[in-house]
């Protein structure tokens, strides 16, 4: 109970500032995709610079665990161009699509069905793919830290100055 | 501050950080959102053949029911509605504006599209595991 109170509150947070920062419009994600509207990409590196140092700290003072995800090159791979060719189609991904109907832009509401519609797709093809997809270079669960044998910091202190030149670029392209 | 319509990208990304940060250590959840789908999917096949959901081997992975991530999922169009209305930007609207520029005013269209390019990207995630 207490778990699924603390589950809708983050999710009201999270869904107020995307809607502030404006990513949850379709006109944002596909200018996002056909490169001439990065204001996603500034939310979405700003997130992730943040809560990379911060979950990296507390994982130093033994207080939170990671949660890696196993590389899989043929799920990964294949998966990844799929989500881009949907996305690009439905101009929302799967958690703004509910914050895009929360504004009003009820055209998501088909992304939503269609979204359900294809999980209850992929669970019947899931047995199949377990053989062929899953099995196509597993190189279980790789960090860049761990795959360069170097501790984090370093990498993460490259990632926050490419961040820092990449917003710059785009302010001067003002994209 | 909250009735306007819209903030900077690099603030409100820099506050969904802290948010991130905050939901790992207080409830040790990490955000994410296609798994919820493959929940809802099941909670509506179990509608219909509920002995035939509980043998197929990915909804006993991912069972069909509601969880933390199906809340946050929920809360996502909550906290979006409240956030719009308070900026006045809350509008009804079938066709995005960029889509309008091109394909014209063509809502059965955009809802097949819609539709569709949900059902692979949703197919995508799944695979990838995102």
């Amino acid at each position: 109970m207490k778990l699924i109170i603390m589950g809708l509150v983050t999710g009201v947070l999270f869904g107020f500032l995307l809607q502030k920062a404006t990513v949850l419009r379709y006109d944002r994600q596909l200018g996002a995709l056909r490169l001439k509207d990065m204001t996603i990409v500034k939310f979405m590196l700003s997130a992730v610079s943040v809560s990379m140092v911060g979950i990296y700290l507390l994982h130093d003072m033994g207080m939170v665990d990671l949660s890696i995800k196993t590389t899989i090159l043929g799920a990964n791979i294949i998966g990844a161009i799929l989500f881009g060719l949907g996305w690009g189609l439905l101009g929302y991904c799967p958690g703004t699509s509910l914050g895009a109907l929360g504004e009003g832009r009820y055209d998501a509401l088909w992304g939503i069905i269609g979204m359900v519609f294809g999980a209850a797709v992929f669970t019947r093809a899931y047995p199949y793919l377990t053989e062929t997809v899953y099995t196509w270079g597993n190189y279980g669960k790789v960090t860049l830290p761990s795959a360069l044998g170097i501790n984090h910091w370093p990498v993460i202190a490259v990632f926050l100055i490419a961040a820092v030149l990449l917003f710059g670029f785009f302010e001067r392209m003002k994209l | 501050m909250f009735t306007q319509r819209q903030w900077s990208p690099y603030l409100a990304g820099a506050l969904t950080g802290i948010v991130i940060i905050a939901s790992v250590l207080i409830a040790g959840q990490y955000f994410g959102a296609s798994t919820s789908f493959v929940r809802a999917a099941g909670m509506v096949e179990k509608l219909f053949s509920p002995e035939r959901v509980a043998q197929m081997d990915y909804y006993v992975r991912v069972a069909p029911r509601m969880d933390w991530q199906w809340f946050f999922v929920l809360g996502i169009l909550l906290g979006s509605f409240a956030a719009a209305k308070a900026g006045g930007t809350f509008k009804w609207q079938a066709v995005p504006d960029m889509w309008r520029a091109r394909f014209g005013n063509t809502p059965v269209k955009r809802a097949v599209t819609a539709f569709a390019g949900g059902a692979v990207a949703m197919f995508g995630a799944r695979m990838a595991d995102g």
